[in-house]
C-alpha cells in the first residue's frame, strides 16, 4: 500500500481534491460547532452530494466533514457549555470553566491542538500499522469487550464533580434510560409500556442535547437577566506556548494512544475514548488538583483521545470491512455504490483508494489547525450577541439537530423532556456526564455481559478465567475504580 | 436557617423523593409484565433489575445526606420567567411534528426573546421570521432535508 | 406574512378540494427510509429518488425516520392520510416479520403495496478456516457435541435470525445449538472472522464482505454466482423454510386511490428499468426484483403468512 502512496498524494493535491478537503472540513468545524448539530446531522448533509462524486473525493468528503465536526464539536462545548455531541461532553467539564475565567481562546487553543495532534498520530498510525491493529480488533471478542466497558464505567467515578453518590446515581439514571426499548438478545419490549414510539428507546443524542444544551438555556433563564451583552470574552483562538506544555506533554501522549487503542476496537467509539482518557488524566496527571475548575489537561485528555478515535476507527473499516462506529458504517456503504466490496481484500484490491483516504485524513488533519483559527476567528462576533438571542437560537438549533437525527418527531419530546429534569438535577448538584457514560456504555455492558453469559453457559467467573484480556482489563477496573476513593479518604482523613 | 435555605433545602429533598418513587415504582412495574421464561440471567429483566436496585440504595443514601446536610442551590431570579420559558419550550418541541418547523419556532422566539430581557420589537420580529425562514429554506428547498412542514402548505 | 400566509394556505385547500388523480402529483414525494442516512436502504432509495421523479414527472425527496429495526417509520407512516405522496421503503422484516413479535400499530391489511424493488436469497455460510464443506457436516458434528456450536444474528426477528433458524430447525438441530445475537450484521461478521461463532445467514453481498464459503442458498434453485452451492431444499429442508429473501419494496398506506397506485406503480417500473438505476444497482451488488402492485400485494400476503411458520420455529 505505501508503493501507492505518490499515486494517491497526486490525486490529493489535484484541484478537486484540496477543494474538497478545505470545503468539506471548514463546513465539518461549522456544523459541529452549531449546538444541537453534530457529526451524524453534517454527514447527513453532505450525503446526497456524494452520491454524484467519483470514489475518493466522495470518501474524503465524509471524511473531512466528520473529523471537522469532531473537533468542531469542542468550539460550542468550550464556549457555551453545549456540547452537539457525547463525545464533547468530557469537554466540557475543564474547557467552560476555563472560558469563564475569561481564558476562553487559551482553552480553544489547547483543544486545537490537542484535536491536531490526537488527529495526526491516528493517521499516521493508520497508515503503517493498519493490519497488524486490525488483528488486535479481533481478539476482542463479547467477553473482553464486556471487561474494557466494565472499565470505561468506573469512569463515572472521575467524572463526578461534587458528589460521588449524585454521579454514581446519574450514572444509573443513564445505563436505566438505554434499557428502555427492546432486548437485545430476546427481542422482548421493556419499558415501553405499550407505546410504540419507545419501541426504539431514548434516543442517545435527544438525551445528550436535552440534558447538556437545553438544561444550559433554562439554568440562564433561572438566572438574573444580564445586560453584559458578551456571554464570554473570545476574540479568537491563542495557542498554549511551548513552555505551557512542560509536564503536560506525556498527558498528551497517553491521551493519544487511549483514543487510537479504543479507536480500533469495534462498537467502542469516541465518547468512550474521551471519557476514559479524562479519568486517567484525573487520576495520573501531574496537575490533576485542577481538574474540573478548568485545567488545561482535561481539556488535552478529552479532546486528544476523541480525535485520535477518528483514525482508530477507519483500521477494522478498511483492514477488515467492519465498520468502528456509525459514521465508518456509512463511509463504507457509499464504497459499496461506488462498485467497491469492503472486505478483507480491501487495501490489495484497491491500494490507490485506500492510500489516498489514508493520506487525506493526514492532510485533513492538518487543516484543522489553520482552518479552526480562521474560522474563531469569523465567529468570534457571534459570541457578542444578546443572551437572549444566543438562547433562543439554541433552542431552535436543538429542535433541528435532533431532527434529522432520526428523523422522528418524538426524539424532540424527548429532548424538552430531558432539558426539563436535567434542569432540576443540575440545580441539585448532579453532575451530568456520569448520565452520558451510562447511556453511552450501558447497551453495550448488557449486550456483551449477556452475550459472555451464553457462550460461557452462564458461568460469570469463566469470563476471567478463560480471557487474560478480560481479566487484565478487570484488575485494571478495580484499581480505577479504588484509587480515587482510598485517595479521597486520605485527603479527607488528613483534613 | 434563614427561609430562603430552609426552601432550598425542602427541594432537594423533593428532588431526591421523586426520584426514589420513580426508581421503586419502575422496579415495581418489571414484576408486572410478562416475560418468556428463559434462565435467570437471560431474563430481559435481569440486568435492568440490577441498575435500579443499585439506583433505589444510592438514591436513599443521597436522600439522608440531602436532609442532613443544606445544599447549596442557585437561587432563582424569577419563578414566573423559569417556568414560562421551560413551558413555551415544551410545547414548542412538542408542536414541530404536527404543525411544522417553522411557524412553532417563530411563534417560540417571539414568546421567548422578550422573556430574556430583549426589548427591540423590530430586532424580535426579524429574528423570529429570519432565523426559521433561512433554515426552512436552506433545508427544505436547497439541500432537500425537508423539515416538517405546517398543514397549509409543503413550502415551509 | 399574515396575509400571505392566508393566500397560500387558501390557495393550497382549493387545489387539495380539486384536485384528481389526473394532476398527480402536485406535491414533492416523499420516499421514506425506515433507517438512517447512509445504510443499504437508504442509499438504494438515493439511488432510486432521481429516476423516479423522472418518471412521475415532479420532485421526489428522500428522508430518514430509523428506530425499531425499521417499526418507527412503519408505525407513523400507517397513520398517514393514504394520497400516495408518502411511501417507505419496507423489507421483509419490517412489513411481515415484526408486526408479527411486536405489538405495533400496523398488520397484514395497513398497506397498498405499490411495487417490489430488490429480492436477494440468502445463504448460510462459515469461515473459510472452518471444517465444514456441507451440511451433512454439520449436522454431524452438532449431534456429537451438542450445545458447543454457536451461531450467529445481526438481532433477534432479523431476517438473519430466520435464516439460521430455517437452516437448523430445518434440520432438526436447533435445540442443540446456541444462538448469539449482535446489533447489527457488521459485528456478527466480526466475530465468525474471530471464530466466536460458527455459523451466519445474510446476503451474497454481505457474504464476500469476509473471507467466507456459502454452505447452502435458501433460493428456489442454485445461484449463478456459485453454482456448486446446494440450495436448501437439496440438503433436505422442507418448505416453508427452504426458501428466504431479503426482499423489499414500496409500501403507501391502506386505501390509496386505484388510479394513483396505477401512477405510481407505472412510475416504479419505468424507474427501475432505467439504465441510470440499472447501473446503480450493478455497481451497489442490488438484486433487482419488480414485482407490481397487484403481483406484489399477493406475494406479500403469501409471505406474511409463510413467515409465521419462521416466527414459531424461531421462538419468538
Amino acid at each position: 500500500m505505501l508503493s501507492a502512496l505518490p499515486e494517491a498524494i497526486s490525486i490529493l493535491l489535484s484541484l478537486e481534491g484540496i477543494l474538497v478537503l478545505m470545503l468539506g472540513t471548514s463546513l465539518g468545524i461549522v456544523l459541529g460547532a452549531m449546538p444541537g448539530i453534530g457529526s451524524t446531522v453534517a454527514v447527513a448533509i453532505v450525503l446526497p452530494f456524494t452520491l454524484t462524486m467519483s470514489q475518493a473525493p466522495a470518501v474524503m468528503l465524509l471524511l473531512a466533514v466528520y473529523a471537522g465536526s469532531v473537533y468542531g464539536g469542542s468550539i460550542a462545548a468550550i464556549l457555551i457549555n453545549t456540547p452537539g455531541t457525547p463525545q464533547s461532553a468530557a469537554t466540557c467539564l475543564d474547557g467552560y470553566p476555563m472560558a469563564k475565567r475569561g481564558q476562553a481562546g487559551l482553552a480553544l487553543g489547547w483543544a486545537t491542538v490537542a484535536s491536531v495532534c490526537g488527529g495526526l498520530v491516528s493517521a499516521v498510525v493508520l497508515i503503517f500499522a493498519a493490519p497488524q491493529l486490525a488483528a488486535f480488533a479481533l481478539e476482542f471478542g463479547p467477553i473482553e469487550t464486556f471487561a474494557l466497558i466494565l472499565l470505561g464505567m468506573t469512569c463515572i467515578v472521575s467524572v463526578s464533580t461534587g458528589s460521588l453518590i449524585k454521579g454514581l446515581m446519574a450514572g444509573m439514571l443513564g445505563i436505566f434510560l438505554s434499557t428502555v426499548g427492546g432486548d437485545p438478545i430476546l427481542g422482548e419490549m421493556r419499558f415501553t409500556f405499550g407505546n410504540w414510539q419507545l419501541f426504539a428507546g431514548f434516543n442517545l443524542l435527544a438525551v445528550v442535547i436535552g440534558v447538556f444544551a437545553l438544561s444550559e438555556v433554562f439554568i440562564r433563564a433561572s438566572a438574573p437577566i444580564s445586560n453584559v451583552s458578551e456571554l464570554v470574552t473570545f476574540s479568537g483562538i491563542e495557542l498554549p506556548r511551548w513552555s505551557m506544555w512542560r509536564g503536560r506533554l506525556r498527558n498528551l501522549g497517553k491521551s493519544v494512544l487511549i483514543g487510537n487503542v479504543i479507536g480500533v476496537l469495534p462498537g467502542t467509539g469516541a465518547a468512550t475514548a474521551a471519557f476514559i482518557s479524562y479519568a486517567e488524566g484525573r487520576r495520573s496527571s501531574p496537575n490533576r488538583a485542577g481538574f474540573g475548575d478548568g485545567e488545561p489537561d482535561g481539556i488535552v485528555s478529552s479532546e486528544a483521545a476523541n480525535n485520535a478515535v477518528t483514525g482508530g476507527a477507519l483500521v477494522p473499516t478498511m483492514a477488515l470491512g467492519i465498520p468502528g462506529d456509525a459514521i465508518t458504517a456509512v463511509m463504507l456503504a457509499t464504497l459499496t455504490l461506488h462498485g467497491i466490496t469492503p472486505g478483507p481484500n480491501l487495501v490489495q484490491e484497491n491500494p490507490t483508494l485506500i492510500a489516498a483516504i489514508f493520506a487525506g485524513f493526514f492532510i485533513i488533519n492538518l487543516l484543522l489547525l489553520p482552518l479552526g483559527m480562521a474560522l474563531a476567528r469569523v465567529a468570534a462576533p457571534v459570541l457578542r450577541i444578546r443572551e437572549g438571542f444566543m438562547m433562543s437560537a439554541i433552542v431552535i438549533l436543538c429542535a433541528l439537530g435532533i431532527y434529522f437525527v432520526r428523523g422522528n418527531p418524538f426524539d424532540l419530546l424527548v429532548m424538552g423532556c430531558a432539558g426539563f429534569i436535567g434542569f432540576l438535577l443540575r440545580r441539585q448538584g448532579f453532575p451530568m456526564a456520569p448520565l452520558v457514560i451510562g447511556m453511552v456504555l450501558g447497551p453495550t455492558l448488557e449486550l456483551t455481559l449477556r452475550q459472555g453469559l451464553i457462550l460461557t453457559d452462564g458461568n460469570f467467573l469463566a469470563f476471567f478465567t478463560d480471557s487474560p484480556i478480560a481479566f487484565v482489563l478487570a484488575i485494571a477496573a478495580l484499581l480505577a475504580l479504588m484509587i480515587p476513593i482510598v485517595r479521597n479518604f486520605r485527603t479527607s482523613k488528613k483534613d | 436557617m434563614p427561609p430562603t435555605i430552609t426552601k432550598l433545602k425542602q427541594e432537594s429533598v423533593i428532588v431526591q423523593l421523586l426520584l426514589l418513587i420513580t426508581a421503586i415504582a419502575l422496579y415495581l412495574s418489571t414484576f408486572k409484565q410478562g416475560f418468556t421464561d428463559a434462565e435467570a440471567a437471560q431474563s430481559p429483566m435481569f440486568f435492568p433489575r440490577i441498575i435500579l436496585m443499585l439506583w433505589i440504595v444510592l438514591n436513599i443514601i443521597g436522600l439522608i445526606q440531602s436532609v442532613r446536610h443544606s445544599n447549596v442551590t442557585n437561587p432563582i431570579a424569577s419563578w414566573w420567567r423559569i417556568l414560562l420559558v421551560i413551558a413555551v419550550t415544551c410545547v414548542y418541541v412538542n408542536l414541530i411534528g404536527s404543525e411544522g418547523f417553522f411557524l412553532p419556532s417563530m411563534v417560540f422566539a417571539l414568546i421567548c426573546l422578550p422573556l430574556f430581557g430583549i426589548r427591540n420589537g423590530v430586532l424580535i420580529v426579524l429574528f423570529a421570521v429570519a432565523v426559521p425562514g433561512v433554515l426552512v429554506l436552506l433545508f427544505n428547498h436547497m439541500l432537500g432535508m425537508p423539515l416538517p412542514t405546517s398543514r397549509f402548505t409543503h413550502y415551509f | 406574512m399574515f396575509k400571505k400566509i392566508a393566500t397560500v394556505s387558501l390557495g393550497c385547500l382549493l387545489a387539495v378540494s380539486s384536485a384528481g388523480a389526473q394532476d398527480f402529483p402536485e406535491r414533492p414525494l416523499n420516499l421514506i427510509a425506515p433507517f438512517n442516512a447512509g445504510g443499504g436502504t437508504d442509499l438504494l432509495l438515493r439511488g432510486l429518488a432521481p429516476h423516479f421523479a423522472e418518471a412521475i414527472g415532479g420532485d421526489v425527496f428522500v428522508s430518514n425516520m430509523a428506530g425499531g429495526s425499521g417499526t418507527v417509520a412503519a408505525s407513523a407512516l400507517q397513520g398517514q392520510r393514504p394520497d400516495g405522496y408518502q411511501m417507505a421503503y419496507m423489507s421483509v422484516t419490517v412489513s411481515t416479520i415484526q408486526p408479527q413479535i411486536k405489538n405495533v400499530p400496523y398488520g397484514i391489511d395497513s398497506w397498498t403495496p405499490i411495487c417490489s424493488v430488490a429480492a436477494s436469497p440468502t445463504m448460510l455460510f462459515v469461515n473459510n478456516d472452518s471444517p465444514f464443506q456441507n451440511m451433512d457436516d454439520v449436522v454431524s458434528a452438532v449431534k456429537e457435541k451438542p450445545g458447543e456450536y454457536v451461531f450467529g444474528s445481526s438481532g433477534p426477528g432479523a431476517i438473519t435470525h430466520l435464516t439460521m433458524v430455517s437452516a437448523f430447525a430445518g434440520l432438526g438441530i436447533i435445540d442443540d445449538m446456541k444462538h448469539l445475537p449482535f446489533q447489527g450484521s457488521g459485528p456478527a461478521i466480526k466475530e465468525l472472522t474471530a471464530g466466536n461463532i460458527q455459523f451466519f445467514g445474510d446476503t451474497e453481498l454481505l457474504m464476500k464482505r469476509g473471507d467466507f464459503r456459502p454452505l447452502m442458498v435458501f433460493n428456489k434453485e442454485r445461484v449463478e454466482s456459485f453454482p456448486d452451492v446446494p440450495t436448501a431444499a437439496e440438503v433436505g429442508i422442507e418448505p416453508p423454510l427452504n426458501e428466504l429473501y431479503l426482499w423489499g419494496g414500496l409500501f403507501a398506506p391502506a386505501g390509496v386511490d386505484a388510479d394513483v397506485t396505477a401512477k405510481l406503480e407505472a412510475a416504479c417500473e419505468a424507474a427501475i428499468a432505467s439504465d441510470g438505476f440499472q447501473e446503480f444497482a450493478a455497481n451497489s451488488g442490488t438484486v433487482l426484483n419488480y414485482r407490481g402492485a397487484a403481483e406484489f400485494d399477493a406475494f406479500y400476503r403469501e409471505q406474511y403468512e409463510a413467515n409465521a411458520a419462521l416466527i414459531e420455529a424461531a421462538g419468538l
